[in-house]
């Protein structure tokens, strides 16, 4: 489904990434754990073409990111506010973003059904500007936009960041739910372990851009090795 | 104290320096300090112009006397300058507010700051040589300086005069009738009476300033740290609601949604992208009302008075009226886009749709000079020919350089700022959009060596129309060049994004 091979990207004398090969299944839930500056945010640009490689190369479904744009009609994605056009209002954004893959308005009404709780009441029929909003609705709105054209890959960078729990706990549900309904290929990244542990099949531990340990996660097998990577007993003890 | 000033100083020197605009922007540095130069050259050339046209033309007065009563008129311009390029403290004092300083002393450090702004002695250039000219055979030397010195000071009331209508237009647009009022009086007050009082105390005061009486520059003190202390209370007020102009505060009256469009399909998405950028953004809203009034102006000066009879200049502003349309906005084509780049470009063929529709709405939005130049047609001062012309080749010429720009601007412009001298265009794109201003005119010049006015007008219309025909093509083809540079043009939007 995702395919990695021997990817490499400097910045200047700096190595933020280098995995030689790494392969994603499709219907996992891939989650991207690491330190600041492990390369999680550089994987996902890299992913989505937004950065060129210095050596290597990507592919979703056979197709290679940087040669065509084919992969395009079938990923979904949300790393920061550059992915918000943010002189819309939230429904404005959401229909152009359904006008690009032929959606209709009703269409996406109907898509925008399952997050009427995760989006609180406080994001339509605002008459706000996306600019005005809090950086968790923000978020939210960056999060929901990704996901309307129902793709069967979506990539979200620190998805849990700027939301209230009870939407961290929301979004955790609506993930696993999509994954299930759809099967589609979901990765995230976070500096959360627990949210991480508890949603993904698989995760992978990145430290200076190299994949240092590719975990299967079945029943949280992975939240030991973890939690001793992180060091979270060791730094409560102290 | 002091070293909180230095520091302060040094916070603002550092932000100008490393405005990413700037910093990776050598061109604005060569233009802004040759820009500088050149007005200083040219004030100092003014003031001297001046001081001998006044001596030569003013009998009854001394020609510093009859600058002076219209001081009001050289303040208004020094207020008017100031707008681009003087930031209200407000915005600056957020950082501080939480270190462990007294709200009140940052507050008077802001204010404090102003006083060595360049824009205050800016003025010394005209002054200086003008009052040498006019001042020194009656006061002598010490009367120049004391004249200079009381200018300064009234340039400094300026100054905080300003800092406070600035202010609260921030807080209120409405405030915008504040200083509109106060100058249109003044200047109504000085030319409308024969013997207008407001003339003779600014003539008065100048003397006062120019002989040292002490009672001038007390009174000019006096409202210098009058208007600080008012900015003062000011300022204290509005910081809160600077600070409290939370995400949540902004709800918009009514949003338009431009359905119209929707028929279009995807480009008409993009078209009513568009639309909502140029009005929702003060950054394009001020650049096309700016535009909106110069050609309304000029529209008027061409339909209704001779001042532009002369076939040179009625062609160049009929062709401005056109091509300043497109040209204030195509001339940052993508650095606006670059603020959601990343969204775009993870959507298919979406930066394709964009331009095309760009390229619609600016086609279309080329009706509004037409329709705005109407009156010279009908007046007779041009032909419709000329208009039809004109409108056409801009469409399709111009716009076709113009949208070369796509593949070669990699800034990102803040969107919903006002244009500040930190946000200065590249060399780039000062030479295009100096270039489609003028030449235009030249190849219209030089079509017209070798054929009849009509003919040369017919082949400029043939030219516009064959690159509006092949504009798919050619916008195809800016596509294809910019997916080929979009990983360095990427890498540029994100360095220059601010927030």
């Amino acid at each position: 489904m995702i395919t990695i091979n021997n990817i490499t990207k400097k910045f200047g004398d700096k190595t933020a990434l280098n995995i030689e090969s790494y392969q994603l299944k499709e219907g996992e839930i891939l989650g991207l754990v690491g330190n600041n500056g492990a390369g999680k945010t550089t994987l996902f640009r890299l992913m989505l073409d937004l950065l060129e490689a210095d050596t290597g190369e990507v592919s979703i479904n056979n197709i290679l990111v940087n040669q065509s744009e084919q992969w395009k009609t079938f990923t979904g994605s949300y790393i920061d506010n550059s992915f918000l056009i943010d002189y819309l209002t939230p429904e404005e954004f959401f229909y152009f973003i359904g006008k690009m893959y032929g959606l209709s308005k009703e269409e996406v009404d109907d898509r925008l059904l399952p997050f009427v709780h995760f989006m609180n009441g406080e994001i339509m029929n605002q008459k706000k500007f996306i600019r005005n909003f809090s950086a968790g609705n923000k978020q939210k709105v960056g999060i929901i936009s990704a996901m309307l054209h129902h793709p069967s890959v979506l990539i979200l960078d620190e998805p849990f960041n700027f939301l209230d729990p009870s939407s961290q706990s929301l979004i955790k549900k609506i993930l696993r739910k999509y994954n299930e309904d759809s099967g589609a290929t979901i990765l995230i990244s976070s500096h959360n372990l627990n949210h991480t542990i508890d949603i993904s099949s698989r995760i992978a531990l990145l430290e200076k851009g190299v994949v240092i340990k590719d975990l299967e996660n079945l029943n949280k097998s992975a939240e030991k090795e973890l939690e001793e990577y992180f060091n979270v007993d060791d730094n409560i003890q102290e | 104290m002091w070293s909180l000033f230095k520091e302060l100083r040094l916070h603002n020197k550092l932000a100008a320096q490393r405005n990413p605009m700037f910093e990776k922007n050598k061109f604005a540095k060569f233009f802004l300090f040759f820009g500088g130069l050149f007005w200083v050259g040219y004030l100092i050339f003014l003031g001297v112009i001046i001081a001998f046209a006044l001596k030569k033309s003013i009998i009854n007065l001394e020609a510093y006397q009859a600058l002076n009563t219209i001081l009001p008129l050289v303040l208004s311009l020094d207020f008017l300058m100031r707008f681009p390029l003087q930031k209200p403290p407000t915005q600056e004092i957020t950082p501080y507010l939480l270190l462990p300083i007294k709200k009140k002393q940052v507050i008077d450090f802001l204010l404090l700051r102003s006083l060595p702004h360049f824009i205050n002695f800016f003025w010394f250039c005209f002054f200086i040589p003008f009052a040498l000219i006019t001042v020194t055979y009656t006061y002598g030397l010490s009367g120049v300086i004391l004249y200079n010195l009381g200018i300064w000071l009234l340039i400094l009331v300026n100054n905080y005069w300003y800092i406070l209508c600035r202010l609260l237009i921030n807080e209120k647009t409405i405030w915008v009738l504040l200083p509109t009022l106060f100058y249109l009086a003044l200047g109504l007050l000085i030319f409308l009476p024969d013997q207008s009082p407001i003339g003779y105390f600014f003539r008065a005061l100048g003397d006062y300033l120019i002989e040292g009486r002490l009672v001038a520059y007390i009174g000019v003190l006096g409202c210098i740290v009058a208007l600080f202390f008012i900015n003062r209370v000011v300022v204290s007020k509005l910081i809160y609601s600077e600070t409290s102009k939370s995400q949540d505060s902004t709800k918009v009256l009514t949003i338009s949604s431009y359905s119209y469009l929707e028929r279009f399909g995807e480009i008409g998405e993009f078209m009513r992208l568009e639309l909502k950028l140029l009005l929702r953004n003060k950054r394009c809203r001020v650049s096309l009302r700016s535009i909106a009034f110069l050609v309304v102006i000029f529209s008027l000066l061409i339909s209704f008075t001779p001042a532009y009879d002369g076939k040179f200049t009625s062609n160049f502003f009929a062709f401005y009226a056109f091509i300043s349309f497109g040209t204030v906005i195509l001339t940052y084509i993508m650095s606006y886009e670059g603020n959601y780049m990343d969204g775009l470009m993870t959507r298919k063929e979406s930066i394709l749709n964009l331009l095309k529709a760009k390229y619609y709405t600016y086609s279309l939005g080329a009706l509004i000079p037409f329709i705005l130049m109407i009156p010279a047609v009908v007046m007779n001062k041009i032909s419709l020919l000329k208009l039809c012309s004109f409108a056409l080749f801009t469409v399709g010429f111009v716009y076709f350089f113009l949208f070369q720009l796509a593949v070669y601007n990699t800034k990102t412009i803040p969107l919903n700022v006002t244009t500040s001298s930190r946000q200065s265009s590249t060399g780039l794109q000062t030479l295009v959009s100096i270039s489609v201003l003028f030449a235009p005119l030249l190849l219209h010049r030089g079509i017209e060596l070798f054929f009849e006015e009509t003919t040369s007008l017919w082949i400029l219309l043939g030219i516009g129309l064959s690159f509006i025909l092949t504009s798919s093509l050619w916008i195809k083809n800016i596509y294809r060049r910019f997916m080929m540079r979009r990983y360095k043009n990427m890498d540029e939007f994100r360095n220059t994004r601010e927030g």
